[in-house]
C-alpha cells in the first residue's frame, strides 16, 4: 500500500466537495448521487485496509509522518521538542472505527435522499464532517486530533441548524456550546501536556508519562496531582461527547432536532469519539489515574445505563426514546472500561461499534417513518405492521439488537461488558443488570406502540428502492458481528493487549 | 449421522429464511416448505437417536470469540438427553406444522406464520444441541423471540400485543438471573462448557457459595421460561397466540426448556442441597397453585395453560427430588399429551369459534375424531392407569417420596386430584351435555388437522411404556455412566394411591358436570371468597401492577424531574452565571485608565499569590 494511504483515505471526500461546488445547486438528482458517490472512495479504501489487516498485513506500515509546525528554536532543546508533525497511524481499534465511519457515511448519504432543500450545501458539509471524523481516529498526535475534532464541530453545527426540525437553531447552539466547552477543556489539557513535555505525539506522551526514567528526563515533570487534574479534565471533555450523565442534555436535542440522516452519523460515530478518546487518551496517557478511578467509572456507567433506561420508558416521542437509549447504551461502554479487564475493555469497544450500527439503523427508520407519516409521536402511530410490514420487521429487529438479543452485536458487547464488570465489581454489575430488563421494557413499549395495535396512518408505502440498501446492509453488519464476533474481536486483540499492558497486566 | 447433527436445527432455519423472502409469492404453499424441512429434521433426529442408542456422546466445538486468552466456543453435542429432546421437539414441531395448514387456512399472514414457526423450531433445536451454557443462553433468548413473535401474531389485537410484551419481559427477568448465574460460574470455572463445569464440580474447584448462588440464579431463568411461580403470569396470557403455537411453544417445547436446563445442569444442582430444595419447593408450590386456578377458569385454552404451569411444576418437583429420570420422562409424555390437548382444543375452537367453555357442550357426537382424542389426552394427563401420564406421574410421586419430601409428596397428590378434576370438568363441559353454542354447522376439522392429533394420541398412550415399574428402559439409557437412579424404588402403595386419587377426581367431575348430580355452584357458593381469589388467579397480576409497575413508573417520573429541572436547571444557571460575569466584565470596560490599572494590579496580585502557594509547580 502507498505511503500516503491514510491521507488519501481521510481526505478523499474532499474530491466530492470540490466537484459538488462546480455543480449548479438546482440539480437535485446529480447532487444526491454525487454526495453518495463521494463517500465511496474512503469506504473502499477502508474496507481494503481492513481486509488486508485480517489477512495478516502489518498495519503499522501505514504510518505517515511529515514535519509540520515548530514552536520556537531554542539551542538547549532537542530538535524534536515543541514540534507538531502531521502524523497519522492506525491500530486495530482505530481501523475498526474508520471502517464503521465510512460504512455509516455511505449509508447515511443514501438516507439523505429525504433532505428537502439545499442539497449542495448539505452534502458539502456532510463530506467535511466525514473528513473530520476519519481524521480523529487516525491522528497520532493530540494537536491533529484536536483539529479534526473541531472539524467535526462546524459542519455538524450547520447541518443541525439548517436542515433540522422545528427547534433546530436551539439544538445547534446547544450542541456547539456543550461540545465547544468540552473542546476547550481538552485544549487546556493538550496545552499543558505540550508545554510540559514538548511533544504532542500520543505514543511519545504515553512513554513519557508512564515510564519513570523518561519522566525524569522530560522538560518539566508532571506531578501526580496534576495528572489527576488532567485525567478528570479529559473525563469531562470526552464525557460531554459520550455523553456521561449529567452532561447529556445537548445530545437529546440533537437526536430530536437534527435530520435523521445526520443523527445516523451523530449517534453512530460522533458519540463514539467520546469512547475512543477515553480509551486512547484518558486511559492511554493516564493508566494509573484511570485505575484509581475505575470503580467510579463503573458507577457512572451504571447511572448512565439506568438513568437513560428509566427516562426512555417515559418518553412520548420515538426519537426521544432512542436518544435516552443512546445515553443508556453508552453506560455499557463506561461499565466495560471501568472493569479494567480484557472482557470489559473488549465489551466497551464492541459496544461502541455495535451501538454505532444499531443507532444508525434505528435512526434510518425514524427517517423512513417520518417521511411517510410526518410524525414520530408514539401516540399518533400504530399498526405499522399492517401498512409497512417490512419496515416494521426491521424496526423490531433493530429494537431486538438494541436490547441485546443473542445473534446480534448488541448481545456480544453487553455480555462481555457484564462479564468484565462481574469480575471487577459484582454488586455494581448486579445493579446494572436491571438495565437489561429495563431496556427490553422501554424498547418494546415504544416499538410495539408503533408497529402493533390498530393502524392509525394508512396510505403509506413500505420500503422501496434505495431504502433497502441501508436497511439490509446495516442489519447484516449487526447480525454478522452477533453471529461471528471474532470478525471484530481479532482485529482488536493487539489494541486490548496494549491497553492491558499499560494497566500493568 | 451424529457428526452432522448440527444440520437438524438448520433445516427449519432455511424454512424461515426462504419463507421470509418468497413467502408472499408462495402464499399457502408455504406450509409445504415448512412441513418438508421440519420433516427432514425429524428424520434426521430419529437417525441421530437411533445412532446414539449405542454410540457414545459426540461433541464438536469451534472457536467463536476470543477474550484475552480465553477462547469461547460454539458447537454441538449429542448425548442421551438431547438426542431424545431432538426427536420430541422436531416431532411435535412437524405435527404442528401439518396441523396449522388447516388451522391457519385463509389467514392473510399465513406465510409469516410459517416463517416464525421455522424460526422458533430452529432456535429450540439449537438450544437442545448446545454443548455449553453460553450457547444455550443464546438460543434460549432466540426461543423467546420466536415465542414473542408468535404470541403477537395477531398484532392488531391489543390483548395479543400486551401478552407478547408481557411474555418477553417476564421471561427476560428470569433470563437476567440466568445470565448472572452463568457469568458467576464462568468467572469461577473459566469456561462455559458443561464438561468443564462438571469437571470443576467433581474436583471441588468451585466454592459452595458460588455453586448454590449460581444454581439458584440459573433456576430463576428456568422459572421465567417454564412459567413457574412467581413468574408464571405470562404463560396463560400467551394463549392469545394462535392455538398451534400454544401447542408447540407453550405446552410441549419452549416452556419445557426450563426443565431441560435444570436437567442438563443436574450435577450442579446435586452439589447444592439448598438449590435442590429451592427447585423442589418452587416446583411443588407451582404445581398445586396453578392447578387450583385451573379449577375455575372458563377459557378452554387458559385451563390448559394453567395445567401446563402445574405440570411443569411437577417436573421441577421431580428434579428437585433427585428424580432426574422422572422429570425428563414426564417432560416427554407431557409434550405429547399436552400438545394433543391443545391441538384438540384448537380443533374445537375452529368448530365453535369461541374459547369459552360455557358456550360449548355436546360436541361428542359432532366431532367424531376430536372428542375421543381429547379424551385420550385427558385420561393421560389425569394419570389414568396405563396411559402415559400415569407412569410418569407415578415416577414423580415415587421420587418425592423416596427423597423424603413427605410434604411435597402430599402436595403432589392433591395436585394430581385437582388435575384429574379440572381436566374432566373441561371434558364434560365441552363434549358432554347439551350444546350451548350459537354455531349451528359444527363439523369436524379437516384431515390435515386430525392426522397430527391421531399421531399424538397414539403417543399419549404408548410413550409411557418406555419407563414402567416393570422395566426402566428409558431411565437406564439416560443415566448410563452416572450414579443417578434409573428408577426410583418405592413402596407400591404409591401407585395405588395415585390411581385412586385420579379416579376420585374424575368421578367428582363426572358427578358435577357429567351426571349433574351435584349442583355446579355447590362448592363455589359455599366458599365465595376462595372462588373469587381463584377466579382472579390469586390477584398476582394486580399485585405486580401495584408494586413493580408502579415503582417503575415512579422512578421514571423521578428521573424525569431530575433531568428536566435539576440537570437542565444547573446548566441554565451556569449559563446565567456566565452571562452575569460577562455583564460585570463589560461594565469594567468603561474607558477609564484607573479602572484598567486596578484590574491589572489585582490580577497580578492573584497570580503572585498562586505562584507563591504552588511554587510555580503543579
Amino acid at each position: 500500500m502507498q505511503p500516503y494511504f491514510l491521507s488519501l483515505l481521510i481526505f478523499s471526500p474532499l474530491l466530492g466537495i470540490l466537484v459538488l461546488s462546480l455543480i449548479s445547486k438546482e440539480q437535485e438528482k446529480a447532487i444526491k448521487w454525487l454526495g453518495v458517490l463521494a463517500t465511496l472512495p474512503s469506504l473502499c479504501l477502508s474496507l481494503f485496509a481492513f481486509w488486508q489487516y485480517q489477512n495478516g498485513y502489518d498495519i503499522s506500515q501505514l504510518t505517515e509522518k511529515r514535519s509540520w509546525i515548530r514552536f520556537g528554536d531554542f539551542p538547549f532543546l532537542r530538535e524534536t521538542d515543541f514540534t507538531v508533525a502531521y502524523e497519522l497511524h492506525v491500530d486495530g481499534f482505530a481501523l475498526v472505527m474508520i471502517v464503521l465511519t465510512t460504512i455509516l457515511a455511505t449509508l447515511a448519504a443514501l438516507a439523505s435522499v429525504s433532505i428537502q432543500k439545499e442539497w449542495k450545501g448539505y452534502f458539502q458539509l456532510f463530506l467535511l464532517l466525514e473528513i473530520g471524523m476519519l481524521g480523529v481516529f487516525a491522528a497520532s498526535n493530540l494537536v491533529l486530533f484536536f483539529i479534526f475534532l473541531e472539524l467535526t464541530l462546524i459542519p455538524m453545527f450547520f447541518l443541525i441548524g439548517k436542515w433540522g426540525y422545528f427547534e433546530k437553531e436551539k439544538a445547534a447552539y446547544s450542541y456547539l456550546i456543550y461540545n465547544g466547552l468540552g473542546s476547550a477543556v481538552l485544549l487546556i489539557v493538550i496545552a499543558i501536556l505540550f508545554a510540559r513535555t514538548g511533544t504532542a505525539n500520543i505514543a511519545e506522551l504515553r512513554h513519557i508519562l508512564t515510564d519513570p526514567i523518561a519522566q525524569m528526563q522530560t522538560i518539566s515533570p508532571i506531578s501526580d496531582d496534576l495528572r489527576y487534574g488532567l485525567f478528570i479534565a479529559l473525563l469531562v471533555a470526552f464525557g460531554v461527547k459520550l455523553p456521561i450523565v449529567p452532561l447529556h442534555r445537548w445530545m437529546l436535542r440533537v437526536h430530536v432536532q437534527a435530520p435523521p440522516s445526520v443523527v445516523m452519523l451523530h449517534a453512530g460515530v460522533l458519540l463514539k469519539i467520546g469512547a475512543f478518546g477515553l480509551v486512547r487518551i484518558a486511559l492511554g496517557l493516564f493508566p494509573g489515574q484511570f485505575q484509581q478511578f475505575s470503580t467510579w467509572l463503573i458507577v457512572l456507567g451504571v447511572v448512565n445505563l439506568l438513568y437513560g433506561a428509566f427516562l426512555a420508558f417515559r418518553q412520548t416521542d420515538f426519537k426521544m426514546v432512542l436518544a435516552y437509549s443512546s445515553v443508556s447504551h453508552m453506560g455499557i461502554v463506561l461499565i466495560g472500561l471501568g472493569s479494567l479487564n480484557e472482557a470489559g475493555m473488549q465489551g466497551a469497544i464492541f459496544q461502541a461499534v455495535s451501538h454505532g450500527f444499531i443507532a444508525a439503523f434505528l435512526f434510518f427508520f425514524v427517517g423512513v417513518m417520518y417521511e411517510r407519516t410526518r410524525t414520530t409521536t408514539l401516540a399518533r402511530l400504530g399498526g405499522m405492521a399492517k401498512t409497512m410490514p417490512y419496515a416494521s420487521g426491521f424496526i423490531l429487529a433493530g429494537a431486538m439488537a438494541s436490547l441485546g438479543l443473542p445473534g446480534t452485536s448488541g448481545f456480544i458487547s453487553e455480555f462481555m461488558a457484564f462479564v468484565g464488570a462481574f469480575r471487577a465489581e459484582p454488586w455494581l454489575a448486579a445493579i446494572g443488570t436491571l438495565g437489561i430488563i429495563m431496556t427490553a421494557v422501554y424498547l418494546l413499549r415504544a416499538v410495539l406502540r408503533i408497529t402493533f395495535g390498530q393502524t392509525t396512518v394508512t396510505n403509506v408505502h413500505d420500503l422501496r428502492g434505495i431504502e433497502w440498501v441501508p436497511a439490509i446492509s446495516l442489519l447484516l453488519f449487526i447480525v454478522i458481528i452477533g453471529v461471528y464476533p471474532n470478525v471484530l474481536a481479532m482485529p482488536l486483540q493487539t489494541t486490548i493487549e496494549t491497553m492491558m499492558n499499560g494497566l500493568g497486566g | 449421522m451424529m457428526e452432522n447433527a448440527w444440520l437438524i436445527p438448520l433445516f427449519p432455519f432455511v424454512s424461515f429464511v426462504v419463507l421470509l423472502v418468497v413467502g408472499k409469492q408462495l402464499k399457502e404453499r408455504s406450509a409445504y416448505v415448512g412441513m418438508l424441512l421440519t420433516f427432514i429434521s425429524l428424520i434426521y433426529a430419529l437417525g441421530v437417536l437411533y445412532e446414539r442408542w449405542t454410540a457414545p456422546t459426540y461433541k464438536q466445538a469451534y472457536t467463536w470469540l476470543t477474550i484475552g486468552n480465553v477462547q469461547l466456543t460454539v458447537g454441538f453435542e449429542v448425548n442421551a438427553l438431547n438426542a431424545l429432546m431432538l426427536v420430541v421437539v422436531s416431532l411435535v414441531s412437524f405435527l404442528v406444522h401439518t396441523y396449522a395448514k388447516g388451522y391457519m387456512h385463509g389467514d392473510e399472514r399465513f406465510p409469516v406464520f410459517y416463517a416464525y414457526l421455522g424460526l422458533f423450531t430452529f432456535a429450540m433445536l439449537g438450544l437442545v444441541i448446545s454443548p455449553n451454557l453460553l450457547q444455550t443462553y443464546m438460543f434460549w433468548e432466540l426461543v423467546g423471540l420466536g415465542s414473542f413473535l408468535l404470541i403477537g401474531f395477531y398484532f392488531y389485537k391489543e390483548e395479543a400485543k400486551a401478552a407478547a410484551k408481557k411474555a418477553f419481559i417476564m421471561t427476560r427477568i428470569g433470563d437476567v438471573g440466568l445470565l448472572i448465574g452463568m457469568i458467576l460460574l464462568f468467572l469461577e470455572v473459566g469456561s462455559f462448557e458443561y464438561e468443564a463445569i462438571f469437571a470443576a464440580l467433581q474436583n471441588g474447584n468451585i466454592s459452595t457459595t458460588i455453586i448454590t448462588l449460581s444454581a439458584i440464579l440459573i433456576f430463576v431463568g428456568a422459572v421465567g421460561k417454564s412459567g413457574q411461580f412467581p413468574l408464571h403470569t405470562w404463560l396463560p396470557d400467551a394463549m392469545e397466540g394462535p392455538t398451534p403455537v400454544s401447542a408447540l411453544i407453550h405446552a410441549a417445547t419452549m416452556v419445557a426448556a426450563g426443565v431441560y436446563l435444570v436437567a442438563t445442569l443436574f450435577p450442579l444442582y446435586e452439589a447444592s442441597e439448598t438449590a435442590m430444595m429451592t427447585v423442589a419447593y418452587v416446583g411443588g408450590f407451582t404445581a398445586i397453585f396453578a392447578a387450583s386456578i385451573g379449577l375455575v377458569q372458563t377459557d378452554i385454552k387458559r385451563v390448559l395453560a394453567y395445567s401446563t404451569v402445574s405440570q411443569l411444576g411437577y417436573m421441577m418437583l421431580a428434579l428437585g427430588s433427585a428424580g432426574y429420570v422422572a422429570g425428563i420422562f414426564h417432560l416427554m409424555t407431557h409434550a405429547f399429551f399436552k400438545a394433543l390437548l391443545f391441538l384438540a382444543a384448537g380443533s374445537v375452537i375452529h368448530a365453535v369459534h369461541t374459547q369459552n367453555i360455557e358456550q360449548m357442550g355436546g360436541l361428542w357426537k359432532k366431532m367424531k375424531w376430536t372428542a375421543p382424542l381429547f379424551l385420550i389426552g385427558t385420561l393421560a394427563i389425569s394419570g389414568f392407569p396405563l396411559f402415559s401420564g400415569f407412569f410418569s406421574k407415578d415416577e414423580i410421586l415415587l421420587a418425592a417420596w423416596t427423597h423424603g419430601h413427605v410434604g411435597l409428596f402430599i402436595v403432589a397428590v392433591i395436585a394430581a386430584f385437582f388435575t384429574a378434576f379440572y381436566m374432566f370438568r373441561l371434558f364434560f363441559l365441552v363434549f358432554a351435555g347439551e350444546a350451548r353454542t350459537n354455531v349451528h354447522d359444527v363439523h369436524e376439522s379437516p384431515m390435515v388437522m386430525v392426522l397430527p392429533m391421531i399421531v399424538l394420541g397414539v403417543l399419549a398412550v404408548v410413550s409411557g411404556y418406555v419407563q414402567t415399574p416393570w422395566g426402566a428402559f428409558l431411565g437406564e439409557w439416560l443415566t448410563e455412566g452416572t450414579n443417578w437412579h434409573a428408577h426410583a424404588e418405592g413402596p407400591s402403595w404409591i401407585m395405588i394411591v395415585a390411581t385412586i386419587v385420579s379416579l376420585c377426581g374424575i368421578a367428582l367431575a363426572w358427578l358435577i358436570y357429567g351426571k349433574q348430580a351435584i349442583a355446579r355452584d355447590w362448592l363455589s357458593s359455599r366458599f365465595p371468597m376462595t372462588y373469587n381469589v381463584l377466579m382472579n388467579k390469586y390477584y398476582v397480576d394486580e399485585f405486580y401492577g401495584l408494586t413493580v409497575m408502579r415503582a417503575t413508573a415512579f422512578i421514571s417520573l423521578l428521573f424525569e424531574y431530575i433531568d428536566r429541572f435539576l440537570v437542565e436547571g444547573i446548566a441554565r444557571s451556569l449559563a446565567a452565571a456566565t452571562r452575569g460575569i460577562g455583564r460585570i466584565g463589560s461594565r469594567l470596560q468603561n474607558g477609564q485608565v484607573q479602572m484598567y490599572g486596578t484590574v491589572t494590579i489585582v490580577a497580578l496580585a492573584i497570580l503572585v499569590v498562586i505562584f507563591a502557594v504552588t511554587g510555580g509547580y503543579l
